[in-house]
């Protein structure tokens, strides 16, 4: 195999110094069999420029801290191959989310407040029981909900998204993901009145335009499209009719 | 909740112009493929096609129709703009967005505006042009084509035919329950084989039928 | 320093993964006011990548059918090698399946039993009772009697996380993310909580609180090869370590999986094991059962790494020019599970390996995965040698695992140890009256901020901070590894004392300035390498082998000599940890033999 040279072109810049307008930093890396942009960065920092910022934490998809603009398209840079790239590769942190420096971007506060404000928890009014056993649940209840849940809070859906790109107060597929989560969910006694006054608006549901650059984008392959349409139907049912 | 969104607003609003844009589509989608078809009985010949107008005309349905197409249109424009970035800054952000991720959908999303606007004005022209000629037959039709209007429709019936098709893809996608890749065959299939039926009309009109006035 | 940069809370919690939300949400729902710190925003802590699933004894599933606390707790001690305290393992067996129920109840989407005949992957048949169904189902894991181990899917430790972080953001506990511990404040007697440094800034805080929790995972990218995060440094291990009177307890008891993924050390879960997969090695022979005639691929984890690394060194490795591994197969399994149950492997060996394990063969090895050691407490959570400090998790050492931990038992750990130090913490702050000691964190925080001056003013030719810890890494995964004899410890000890003299003349090739990583790497690396110092020196020290500590010139368990617990402490000053050792534990179950592993096998074939 030929080993190829990557001209790695990545954005800089430092809140901490403002005077320092944004730019593009190049570096070279000598490309290793199944690289990945883990350690092509990893290899940059520890090499050539170890005050370049960006963020790894489990290097195995799982943990979605690692999200950034991989020519252009929001991408988790642990499981970017560099085969699959041309040789010059432009790295940019994620739109919409606040920068921190460099590539890094606080997903985590956006996240934190998407969760308060879609009140992402089971709401019930039993307590917990010690003694008891638990409540049954249908296996195919629980796939159903794992299946939303798998959800990593990466925000390559919301990157990529034009609405969010313009409006900060939308919740993104991730959010409307997070409700349909909890709509299918027996355990939440939350009526669909309930979630229509949470996302039955422009903010909400009815902000998304349906480009589904969320579902082309998703590292985990949720499927976006139908959980948003599933979401869109019944808000509407509810706008129109009342709710149950 | 906000004091200004809590007691200044219908709750129910958004929810009303999302439906509104879904229901003003698709009979605007139905209108224009029902249309092409009309127009394209041109192919079985002058006598055929201006049947459809006479039928149309006798049961009043083109005076009500065309009224009411208009209005749907203006609806349409009001509800499914509202979804155009008001200012120039987001306009460019947009913009910028979509050559950088440079993903399909998103880009027809861009040409939806582009043309939306277009169609506008186009369709104004149509009207007018229409409706200072009446009445529809083959022969007044024929006459506007080879006259000045050929290049004119050519790029009406794309553009027209483009918004159409992308708009109700855009609608299952949103609404629907089928994966969008197979919504998007279907649909590229009918928008090209209407756009065809389309051309062939125009063709047949500049060069096949005798042009003439009202009879 | 100003008072802006002091927050006051009731309990500090250090670490957001799943014992430390756990036990923030526990202290919070007695009325305290909980402060969390973390690394990275919660859900991103590495207890989500805990794919597996959680140990408890609800039995519902037909091959867990009659399971209980008890039979939990001959396993967990058998496993441990008779090194946990079976005190602790008897509370912990008891609680969790209360422990799960809970979880259920706050959202959790175990997976349920579904009623009927089903073929496994041997040929047998079982039958899932109609009584039974949608109760939380099981599945089988190394190490244990019966399928107890509950799972969703194939992200148990995801789901439970985001189920966890649910239960923390409703009850509106503070969490402070991206913020390090950097040091502890205390007298010598008491803990009254932790100096910290903003990642985002790079400036200093203090946090003052009646109680301190620390549950910060564990150390494993102190070895070069691990399936561990990258944020997985040890760190609050190492500032425990630092106060001088808190000791670390069993540090040379370092667990490796069996099945990293080669080379990347992506854990493959044993769930892949659990649900049937086979070991092969170069000539596709599936040579567990050679080895383990009853348990096979389902031996204990410190045991079949052993067999693995045997049978490698006989010469049945697979050759490559990045190193030796032998094969995991799951092929069997079918397409149809392993999309479903085991989607996480199938999507791991696609991404990272090019691999498709419904129809291809699978590159393993083992690699390090956890550590049974930590922060010595008693059975309520609170730390030796400090009032107010606490330790839940992988960073503490409750002492629920010994020598050996099996699968499925840290998660639960995670969650019924963070139950219970969250309910202890809470009395203790109850009884407990908030103290400011101004002086004492003014001298803390100055200490640190010495700490960050000293090497941003550094000349630049000292110590590179990566290099140093290319050589930590190396010097734990070639003589600190599975297998351990006296003359590489002793080298590995020489070779660590002198990198941690080298590590005190660090010197910076960037400004770090603000938020800086390579500051941040290299204010940790003499705290790492002194928890590398404490493995190394304890496992040199420890004359016999026991669960995973595997001595080459001493393989037997020694239960005259050894029945005991190394305590590290580490006096300021010191070039190596003082050691002391402390009892077991033993109440119920008398040492004896696990069943499976190396003397199990030589007492049969002797008979």
């Amino acid at each position: 195999m030929i080993r190829r040279t990557l001209t790695i072109e990545v954005f800089r810049f430092n809140p901490q110094t403002p005077d320092i307008k944004p730019y593009m930093e190049t570096y070279t890396v000598k490309e290793v069999p199944n690289m990945t942009l883990f350690v092509a960065l990893n290899t940059i920092r520890e090499e050539q420029d170890p005050s370049l910022m960006f963020d790894f934490v489990c290097r195995a998809a799982i943990c979605g801290s690692c999200a950034m603009l991989v020519n252009g398209r929001p991408r988790l840079a642990c499981k970017t191959l560099t085969k699959t790239l041309p040789s010059h590769i432009k790295l940019l942190p994620l739109p919409v989310f606040k920068l921190i420096g460099d590539l890094s971007v606080d997903t985590g506060t956006w996240f934190r407040h998407l969760n308060l404000k879609t009140q992402a928890w089971i709401h019930t009014d039993k307590t917990f029981d010690p003694k008891a056993i638990e409540e049954r649940m249908d296996n195919e209840t629980a796939l159903k909900i794992y299946e939303a849940e798998r959800c990593i809070e990466c925000g390559c859906c919301v990157a990529g998204c034009a609405t969010a790109n313009i409006r900060d107060d939308f919740l993104g597929a991730a959010g409307l993901n997070k409700i349909a989560r909890f709509m299918v969910d027996p355990r939440d006694k939350r009526s669909d009145q309930n979630f229509f006054e949470v996302i039955g608006t422009d903010e909400g549901v009815f902000g998304c335009m349906g480009l589904m650059a969320c579902d082309d984008n998703c590292p985990q392959e949720l499927p976006l499209q139908m959980q948003l349409a599933f979401v869109r139907r019944r808000m509407a049912m509810t706008g129109i009719f009342g709710g149950k | 909740m906000l004091l200004q969104k809590l007691i200044g607003r219908n709750q129910r609003l958004d929810a009303y112009l999302d439906v509104a844009e879904f229901l003003s589509g698709l009979f605007l989608v139905g209108f224009l493929w029902t249309h092409m078809l009309f127009v394209a009985t041109i192919i079985f010949g002058t006598k055929i096609f201006n049947k459809v107008p006479a039928i149309l005309d006798a049961t009043y349905i083109s005076y009500v129709g065309i009224f009411m197409v208009i209005i749907v249109i203006l609806l349409h424009m009001l509800v499914a703009g509202r979804k155009i970035p008001a200012n120039l800054q987001d306009q460019l952000i947009i913009w910028r967005h979509a050559r950088r991720l440079s993903q399909k959908d998103t880009w027809t999303w861009v040409f939806q505006v582009v043309t939306g606007i277009s169609i506008l004005i186009l369709a104004s022209i149509h009207i007018w042009a229409i409706l200072s000629g009446w009445p529809i037959n083959a022969q007044i039709s024929a006459g506007r084509v080879q006259e000045t209007f050929f290049w004119f429709y050519m790029l009406f019936l794309v553009v027209c035919e483009y918004h159409a098709g992308i708009g109700i893809y855009r609608i299952a996608v949103k609404w629907g329950w089928i994966h969008r890749q197979k919504v998007g065959k279907v649909l590229t299939v009918i928008t090209c084989s209407i756009v065809i039926l389309g051309l062939a009309a125009l063709l047949i009109f500049r060069f096949v039928i005798k042009a003439g006035g009202a009879p | 320093m100003s008072l802006f940069n002091i927050h006051l809370t009731d309990v500090l919690v250090i670490g957001a993964g799943l014992a430390g939300e756990r036990a923030a949400v526990e202290a919070a729902s007695f009325g305290c006011d909980v402060t969390i710190l973390s690394l990275v925003p919660p859900r991103r802590s590495h207890s989500t990548a805990a794919q597996g699933g959680m140990q408890a004894s609800l039995g519902n599933c037909a091959k867990g059918l009659g399971d209980n606390p008890d039979i939990h707790f001959e396993d967990t001690v058998k496993g441990s090698d008779w090194g946990c305290e079976q005190d602790v393992a008897r509370l912990f067996v008891n609680v969790a399946p209360i422990a799960i129920r809970q979880l259920a109840f706050w959202g959790v989407p175990w997976n349920r039993v579904v009623a009927g005949k089903r073929k496994l992957p041997d040929g047998s048949i079982i039958e899932e009772l109609k009584e039974k169904e949608g109760l939380i189902t099981a599945r089988a894991f190394g190490g244990t009697a019966k399928w107890r181990t509950c799972y969703t899917s194939d992200g148990t430790g995801h789901s439970v996380q985001y189920t966890m972080d649910s239960i923390v953001v409703k009850l509106g506990v503070t969490v402070h993310d991206r913020i390090e511990a950097m040091a502890l404040i205390h007298d010598g007697e008491r803990c009254y909580g932790a100096v910290a440094r903003d990642l985002r800034t790079g400036e200093l805080r203090a946090y003052v609180s009646k109680a301190t929790v620390i549950a910060t995972g564990g150390y494993g990218r102190i070895y070069g090869i691990s399936t561990n995060a990258v944020i997985n440094e040890g760190t609050g291990m190492a500032i425990a370590q630092d106060t001088g009177v808190v000791p670390l307890g069993n540090m040379e008891a370092v667990q490796f999986h069996p099945t990293g993924l080669f080379p990347v050390w992506i854990l493959i879960t044993e769930g892949a094991r659990g649900d049937g997969g086979y070991l092969l090695d170069k000539n596709e022979h599936r040579f567990m059962p050679d080895y383990e005639p009853v348990k096979k691929e389902l031996a204990s984890r410190d045991v079949v790494s052993r067999c693995m690394i045997q049978h490698m060194r006989k010469g049945f490795g697979v050759e490559t020019d990045m190193g030796t591994h032998l094969w995991l197969d799951i092929r069997h399994l079918g397409a149809k599970h392993i999309h479903t149950n085991l989607r996480e492997i199938d999507n791991i060996c696609k991404n990272f390996a090019g691999i498709d394990p419904v129809k291809e063969l699978i590159p393993v090895r083992p690699t390090q995965h956890y550590s049974m050691g930590g922060i010595r407490t008693n059975i309520d959570g609170h730390a030796y040698g400090l009032k107010g400090l606490f330790a839940a998790g992988e960073a503490s050492c409750w002492d629920l695992h010994g020598f050996n931990r099996l699968g499925g038992n840290s998660l639960a750990e995670t969650i019924v140890m963070g139950l219970i130090v969250g309910e202890k913490v809470a009395e203790y702050t109850e009884g407990t009256e908030f103290v400011l000691p101004q002086r004492l964190v003014q001298d803390h925080m100055k200490k640190q901020q010495e700490r960050i001056d000293k090497l941003i003013k550094a000349s630049n030719n000292g110590e590179n901070v990566y290099e140093l810890r290319r050589k930590m890494e190396e010097t734990l995964m070639e003589k600190v590894g599975i297998f351990r004899n006296g003359k590489d410890l002793e080298e590995a000890v020489h070779t660590l004392q002198d990198l941690l003299k080298r590590s005190q003349n660090i010197s910076l090739r960037s400004s770090g300035k603000g938020a800086n990583p390579e500051l941040a790497s290299a204010l940790r690396l003499p705290g790492m390498i002194r928890l590398a110092l404490s493995i190394a020196y304890g496992a040199l020290m420890r004359t016999e082998s026991r669960g995973s500590h595997a001595r080459e010139d001493y393989p037997q368990r020694d239960d005259v000599n050894w029945l005991k617990r190394t305590l590290a402490t580490w006096p300021e000053g010191n070039e190596l940890p003082e050691l002391s050792y402390e009892p077991v534990t033993i109440t119920e179950l008398p040492p004896g033999d696990r069943g499976y592993g190396e003397a199990s096998q030589s007492g049969k074939s002797k008979e």
